[in-house]
């Protein structure tokens, strides 16, 4: 009979940690669902990877526009777990149940100018964390990549905001600017 | 009696197990800046002794070359700049971590958690500044 309530607590313990295996982490729907989309004004980039920028202003690039994008990243990388002495002893830790988490925080910064003019400035700020179990880790990368493209569309969103103002601006300043 | 044979094994493992953990240690030249041509990026990739996992020896890559990494050693990978590097190492897991390679230095610190068979390999790119104070008390370059 013991053996029995055993095995049935075992198929349990199973059964509920299998709903807490690592999971991807999902954009915000608003975030995820709006579709990128240039802007009415064309840049260039002073500071940055042309690889690694937000959407909109990766649509809206050009070598030869007078106006200044410098965009910057930076990822600041924390951590959390479950202490030994509990994980341990825990049977649902040897089930696959997470033990802690790998956390990436990202900070974005845009700047937009032109010539000596600051025009805008943006900056954002988005953390993702992904679980860890005793089998399955997510990687850096994996934790930099998803941090990244959680904190370009809010620039993107906050830029979209701001277009038609830039776009005034910079027609009244040097109208042949505008592509 | 009884009593005196259980008691054998144990001076026997605690007299024997300074002699392995010694024995993990990896031997060689203390910390030395890596000559590099111009135009390249100086990855560190360091591991502080731990004796947890100290026999674990798995192999990192970063970009083409590899090297196995033992408690208290560093490797010092050349790559090219201007170009995204890869740095991986994996066990029962993996880890991987991308590098946007610019003619720098760099530091990763390699540590190993809790795992099933074999411990988890992580690698955490370190701030120049820790990582120099670091990797001058901790590492040797490998023999």
């Amino acid at each position: 009979m013991t053996k029995y309530t055993i095995a049935a607590l075992g198929f349990a313990v199973a059964l509920a940690s299998f709903g807490c295996a690592v999971q991807q982490p999902t954009l915000p729907p608003e975030i995820a669902q709006t579709p990128a989309r240039p802007l009415p004004f064309k840049g260039r980039l002073f500071d940055g990877d042309p690889q690694e920028l937000p959407p909109a202003v990766a649509m809206s690039l050009s070598n030869d526009s007078p106006v200044i994008f410098s965009y910057r990243e930076e990822l600041t990388h924390d951590e959390s777990h479950t202490p030994l002495w509990i994980s341990a002893f825990d049977p649902a830790t040897y089930a696959g149940t997470a033990t802690g988490e790998y956390g990436v925080t990202a900070f974005a910064s845009l700047s937009i100018s032109e010539g000596d003019t600051v025009l805008a400035d943006y900056t954002a700020k988005e953390r993702v964390a992904m679980p860890y179990s005793m089998f399955k880790e997510p990687t850096h990368k994996e934790l930099d990549r998803a941090a990244r493209d959680a904190v370009r569309p809010k620039i993107d969103q906050k830029l979209y905001g701001d277009a038609d103002r830039l776009a005034q601006t910079i027609a009244s300043s040097a109208p042949t600017s505008i592509k | 009696m009884n009593h005196r044979f259980a008691t054998i094994p144990i001076l026997a493992a605690l007299l024997l197990a300074p002699i392995f953990a010694i024995g993990c240690a990896v031997q060689g030249r203390p910390f030395e800046k890596a000559s590099s041509p111009p135009g390249n990026a100086v990855i560190y990739v360091y591991r502080p002794y731990n004796y947890a996992s100290s026999l674990l020896k798995p192999a990192v890559t970063c970009g083409g070359e590899s090297a196995s990494i033992g408690p208290g050693g560093y490797h010092a990978f050349v790559v090219p700049a201007k170009h995204t590097v890869e740095c991986t190492v994996e066990t029962e897991t993996a880890d991987q971590v991308e590098i946007h390679a610019e003619p720098r230095t760099y530091y990763i610190k390699e540590d190993f958690g809790w795992g099933v068979l074999r411990g988890h390999p992580h690698l955490n790119p370190i701030d120049a500044d820790q990582a120099q104070t670091e990797i001058q008390s901790c590492c040797v370059l490998e023999n």
